[in-house]
């Protein structure tokens, strides 16, 4: 008899660990991540839960979003620190794929790639998206980063100790360390303009009105008109992450 | 009771009197309001100051602009979206009208050739919105190098685009 050969308690760890194995890939299978469904299953609650919209067919990459996000919001002027930014994705004719954000699109972007190498070329506008089940939020030791019952995600400045796991954890790079504050700042969707009845500054300032926001809550909402009439998509949906910035004409190739 | 256990008593409730004690000081009284955060952060994040007025800060003094732009090609775009934000300087001219404006508080004017060409520059990503004419929402797009990119006879600078096109109605 060969059986014998094998100690019982590596036969007892392989066998846990084919299980364990199969178990997470037989979930996957049973229950995939969804990309919209958080726009149609909001929590309870009253009052709005604000969701994102961005037409990607309309935006023509001026960065006026990304220049009146940081007057607003006092984000320092260094190129490095965004809350609300624009990237330009090429998809040349060799099938490689360039991505370019020169100081986040606020000075307009310089065609770099010549007309007869692209096969296509898209802008598109990043801020936070707003994640219903954000990692951001999950990893903060001290409970300075939150949801807001209004489905924002909000930073406790007072709170905040910059230890920076939240901008580790976000697989958006929507969070930074704000150098004169030592605090963690992100999009907080101008949440001072929303009590106020105002739009967020980026709504505000752009030309095509590529952006939409609105509450999820209220089914006639135009946000939840926009998620209906159009193909919408969330940034890796594979995180699920809940993300509640809907995108349209998102290409696969944007990460 | 033997001494011993006596002793370790005591030194638990004293331990643990002594955590409690930290944790209700430590604890901010508006933790757990709403989650597992501070619900004073809602407040204070709401209270932060606005830069940006919106276009209806603007229609007090500037009317006759927003006139022309209205029955324009630049109809449907935000003051703000090139001047910059006016907030602080609307509520200054609302308080103190005919007073002249302190130089901090006036609007950008940027007249640049570069700064119109971040929306009308030439550019593979803007071709597919150029000639989208279900929406209406046509933009005219020129090579900024190339379109009318002469200098002048006399000066020797190069021609402006608000030399012929008015901004609020191109």
């Amino acid at each position: 008899m060969r059986k014998t050969d094998i100690p019982s308690s590596r036969r007892k760890f392989l066998k846990t660990g084919f299980i364990v194995a199969g178990g997470i890939v037989a979930s996957g299978i049973l229950k995939p991540f969804n990309a919209v469904v958080y726009a149609s299953r909001e929590p309870k609650g009253e009052g709005p839960w604000y969701g994102i919209g961005i037409d990607i067919e309309k935006c023509i990459g001026c960065g006026r979003c990304a220049r009146s996000c940081k007057k607003e919001n006092n984000v320092p002027e260094e190129p490095f620190f965004f809350r609300s930014w624009v990237e330009q994705y090429t998809i040349k004719n060799d099938g490689s794929v360039t991505v370019e954000s020169p100081n986040g699109g606020i000075d307009g972007f310089k065609q770099s790639v010549p007309d007869d190498q692209i096969f296509k070329s898209f802008f598109v506008p990043k801020m936070c998206n707003h994640c219903h089940k954000s990692p951001c939020v999950q990893v903060c030791p001290v409970g300075a980063t939150f949801d807001s019952p209004d489905g924002v995600v909000l930073v406790d400045e007072n709170y905040c100790i910059g230890c920076k796991y939240c901008v580790q954890a976000c697989p958006y790079g929507c969070r930074y360390l704000d150098p004169e504050r030592k605090v963690v700042d992100k999009c907080t969707l101008c949440y001072h303009r929303l009590k106020k009845g105002l739009n967020p500054a980026c709504f505000e300032t752009c030309p095509t009105k590529a952006r939409i926001y609105g509450n999820l809550r209220d089914k006639n909402d135009p946000l939840v008109e926009f998620i209906r009439n159009h193909t919408c998509m969330v940034l890796k949906p594979n995180l699920n992450t809940g993300s509640k910035l809907f995108y349209n004409a998102l290409s696969m190739e944007v990460r | 009771m033997p001494q011993h256990i006596k002793r370790l008593i005591i030194t638990f409730a004293v331990v643990i009197g002594l955590f409690l004690g930290f944790r209700y000081l430590l604890i901010p009284k508006s933790f757990g309001e709403y989650g597992h955060y501070r619900g004073e952060a809602l407040a204070e994040n709401a209270a932060k100051p606005l830069h940006y007025g919106g276009t209806a800060s603007c229609t007090r003094c500037h009317q006759d602009i927003i006139d022309e732009i209205h029955n324009g090609h630049h109809a449907g775009l935000a003051c703000e979206g090139c001047h910059g934000p006016s907030y602080n300087h609307a509520i200054y001219a609302d308080s103190a009208r005919n007073v002249a404006l302190p130089d901090s508080l006036k609007l950008e004017r940027n007249t640049t050739r570069e700064y119109c060409a971040t929306c009308h520059e030439k550019n593979a990503a803007r071709m597919k919105i150029l000639f989208d004419t279900v929406n209406k929402s046509v933009i005219k797009v020129i090579e900024e190098k190339k379109h009318n990119y002469i200098p002048d006879k006399e000066t020797g600078k190069i021609l402006k685009c608000i030399d012929c096109h008015n901004p609020h109605d191109p």
